[in-house]
């Protein structure tokens, strides 16, 4: 009756009904932590009832003798390697506590189930037989993503490292030799197991060998460089071309599902239309703190950039010292007929001191005015 | 123990776990039925079967026959599962003989289905359509959810009178037989909007807007809950649409508008701005408030509230309840007398607003003295690494009583 099993849990589940109890009369409430208690005594209380049925399994019984013959574990030295990672991580950086806590828990388990099929049965074949087929559907997939992981890790930093036109150069080599030893193993069906091994390992090996050579060597110049100085960060607003600024613009995206209103540049005019209103708009309101999706659309025959002025300095300081610091964003320059998005997000409101608008670069008139309730 | 010997003992433990858990079906069948007989409640304003607007009529006439069509399927597939167990029970008679596969029958039962699922899906399909319309529109309101309550912000209209934007909390209000779009979107956590009495339900995610078609056929108040899991206070996140005549609609909105008038000098109003002035509008609005020094007083919710907004509270007391519709502005008697109203006269009372004897003086009080002790929230200044300083929901804030009764004396008059 009182078998091990069922004491553990019986232990676990007073215990935990005692945390409760001591947590409710410290706090004098039930916080998230008395919630997880609760589940605890619950998960307790069912393991306990259940192992005090079946009397733990069974799986050990008094009157046959288990083999004592254990085999060889790695396991122990795993879980020990797990601890120090675990005490080194709690100096040092919080991966290598979280390393250290994944290898722990994976060793256990291994090790557990080990110890548990070892006395299974008599029969050591059926032992092994039972522990594979417990962790071999866990191993296998867990030891591959890590193994494929670490192969796609290793590439992406070849990949930052070599130039660009190299870069294409390297991805089709990699892909034609994908496909040759597909062909290889097509063709050859009946090739012998450790060849096939070999191939698969000297080509990861190869990969992980340049990955460690490139994360050495670092990433190359124009990433280092774009990096440092921020070159799609900072917006250049002026009805000129930029030369890092307008890189690409076709390439962007617009987001047409999180569109708060559509603005059109057609005719020298420049209108917002919004979902839901028939009319087109010369002011829109743009919530307090809520981030804004507004796409503009040129529909006239140049080139054209919309700017958003968010407050800053008044026309009147603009006038003083020149060119001053103004708080504006912008598109980038959009092609005829094209469009483009611009994400705004606004925290104070809008006043006779303090007023938004929307313009296109060049042309101060054409202003659509931001109201900021 | 031999290789047998173990897989029958291991089989016995299987049989005994099915025992216990035969056991615990009971109960949770028990469980069961209890949760059908709390569904018969007489007072639910939250009841899905009762649409009152034609956008909620639409799913109540698909849902109707659907759950029919489903209802009668279910009770013949329980009456022939029931019957089978027990006619063909184990009575120790011997096993029949075992066949495969019968394909005219599984065909059959394979076809018919598949046909009334095509029917419904048509159906489905159609009112899916209908209900994303949106080139009929109105009248727009924008809708923000945030931790945990509803700001409402209605652009410039002039059709309607609103000739600025007007911005208001916890409840919604609309004119009838309008066709009201709300562009929902969300200032932190995903949200949802559900006003079950006028249409389905509609997440306000951040960063998109999701547009939620609304309208009542009688004046009247509709009570809603936000219905997705938003954090600690989601449950007391709740909202009411107010639906009134498009004449007292107007009028609601013109009061919108008034400008501010301050509390008149040497009164405890004019104390409980000062205080608001100190102590408040570093996350509360109140438009056209203006500091001693006659410079406009601007809040910051932006650097003090995580999600960076706080209710603005220019015209409080137009609203009858407070803090995520959680608590009621008005007190027991009164908000029946508005509630119970018959729709043409609820207008007129819900246009009264808030008076002194009406004021529900407990609740608001508690909220100003501890808020996030009637409203939890994360509102502890020694826990706010997480949110960068920022609080989420309205902190605790040391008031004295005599400060509350400065505020209460100067909350009234934001009318
Ligand atoms: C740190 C920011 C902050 C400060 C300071 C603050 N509040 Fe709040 N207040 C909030 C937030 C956030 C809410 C919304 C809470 C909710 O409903 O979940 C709120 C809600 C309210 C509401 C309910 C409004 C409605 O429409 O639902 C009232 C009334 C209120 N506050 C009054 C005050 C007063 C009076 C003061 C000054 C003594 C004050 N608050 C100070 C953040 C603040
Ligand atoms: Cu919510």
């Amino acid at each position: 009756m009182f078998s091990t099993g069922f004491k553990y849990f019986f232990g676990v589940t007073v215990l935990s009904v005692v945390a409760l109890i001591m947590s409710y009369a410290l706090f004098e409430k039930f916080a998230l932590g008395g919630v997880a208690i609760s589940f605890l005594i619950a998960v307790g209380a069912l393991l306990a009832g259940l192992l005090a049925f079946s009397s733990d399994g069974t799986t050990r019984d008094a009157n046959t003798s288990t083999s004592d013959l254990t085999t060889q574990s790695i396991w122990p030295l795993v879980s020990a390697i797990g601890v120090v990672f675990l005490a080194l991580g709690l100096v040092t950086s919080s991966v290598v506590f979280f390393g250290g806590v994944v290898v722990l828990l994976a060793a256990l388990s291994e090790w557990m189930v080990q110890a548990w099929s070892e006395r299974a049965s008599t029969d050591s074949t059926h032992n092994a037989a039972a522990r594979k087929r417990l962790l071999n559907p866990i191993e296998f997939p867990v030891l591959a993503a890590v193994g494929l992981g670490v192969v796609i890790f290793s590439f992406s930093r070849i990949m930052l490292t070599v130039n660009k036109s190299t870069g294409a150069i390297l991805f089709i080599v990699a892909g034609a030799l994908v496909l040759v030893a597909g062909v290889i193993f097509a063709i050859k069906p009946n090739m012998k197991r450790p060849v096939g091994a070999a191939i698969c390992v000297l080509g990861a090996l190869g990969i992980v060998a340049g990955g460690v050579a490139s994360a050495v060597s670092g990433e190359r110049e124009e990433l280092v460089e774009a990096a440092a100085e921020g070159h799609f960060s900072h917006a250049e607003c002026g009805p000129e071309e930029s030369k890092y600024y307008d890189k690409l613009s076709e390439g962007t995206l617009s987001l047409r599902s999180s569109v708060s209103a559509t603005v059109v540049y057609q005719d020298g005019e420049l209108i917002a239309r919004i979902q839901g209103l028939a009319k087109p708009q010369k002011s829109l309101t743009v919530g307090r703190s809520i981030p804004t999706n507004i796409i503009f659309r040129n529909a006239t025959e140049g080139e054209f950039r919309l700017v958003a002025h968010l407050g800053g300095s008044k026309s009147a300081d603009k006038a003083a010292d020149g060119d001053s610091h103004k708080d504006e964003t912008c598109t980038q320059l959009v092609a005829p007929g094209a469009e483009q998005s611009l994400t705004l997000n606004i925290a104070k409101p809008s006043s006779v001191e303090n007023v938004y608008y929307l313009y296109i670069a060049g042309s101060d008139e054409k202003k659509i005015e931001l109201v900021v309730p | 123990m031999s290789r047998r010997q173990f897989d029958i003992r291991l089989s016995a433990t299987i049989a005994s776990v099915r025992v216990v858990l035969r056991k615990a079906s009971k109960f949770a069948g028990a469980a069961g039925i209890s949760a059908v007989v709390a569904g018969c409640a007489t007072n639910a304003p939250q009841d899905t079967w009762q649409p009152k607007g034609p956008n909620s009529k639409l799913i109540d006439d698909l849902q109707q026959p659907v759950f029919a069509v489903a209802g009668i399927i279910g009770l013949i597939v329980a009456v022939a599962v029931v019957y089978t167990m027990i006619k063909y029970r184990d009575r120790g008679q011997p096993i029949p003989e075992q066949t495969h596969g019968k394909p005219a029958l599984e065909i059959t039962l394979t076809i018919i289905p598949a046909l009334i699922l095509a029917v419904v899906s048509v159906f489905t399909f159609g009112a899916i359509f209908k209900l994303a319309k949106t080139d009929d529109t109105e009248m727009i309101i924008n809708v923000t959810g945030q931790q945990w309550w509803w700001e409402y912000d209605y652009p410039v209209q002039n059709e309607f009178g609103i000739t600025q934007p007007i911005i208001s909390s916890g409840q919604l209000v609309m004119p009838v037989g309008t066709k009201v779009l709300l562009r929902e979107t969300s200032r932190d956590v995903i949200h949802s909007y559900w006003i079950p009495a006028l249409n389905g339900k509609r997440d306000a995610v951040p960063g998109r807007i999701h547009t939620l078609r609304l309208e009542a056929d009688e004046p009247g108040i509709y009570a809603g809950q936000c219905t997705e899991f938003c954090g600690l206070s989601h449950a007391n996140m709740r909202m009411e649409a107010v639906a009134l005549s498009k004449e007292d609609f107007a009028k609601w909105v013109a009061n919108q508008q008034a400008p501010y008038v301050a509390p008149a000098k040497d009164t405890l109003a004019k104390q409980g701005e000062e205080v608001f002035l100190n102590q408040c509008v570093r996350c509360h609005q109140v438009n056209g408030l203006t500091r001693a020094d006659g410079t406009p007083a601007i809040a910051a919710p932006d650097e003090n509230v995580w999600s960076g907004a706080a209710p603005n509270l220019s015209h409080l007391m137009s609203r009858n309840t407070f803090a995520g519709a959680m608590f009621n502005l008005l007190s027991k008697q009164c908000r029946d007398e508005v509630w119970n109203a018959p729709s043409d006269v609820v207008g007129a009372k819900y246009l009264a607003g808030v008076t002194e004897e009406c004021l529900n003086q407990k609740d608001l009080r508690a909220w100003l003295r501890n808020a996030p002790e009637v409203k939890p929230m994360y509102a502890n200044p020694a826990d706010l690494a997480v949110s960068n300083g920022k609080y989420r929901g309205m902190p605790y804030l040391a008031l004295s009583e005599d400060d509350i009764n400065k505020l209460v004396a100067y909350l009234i008059t934001l009318k």
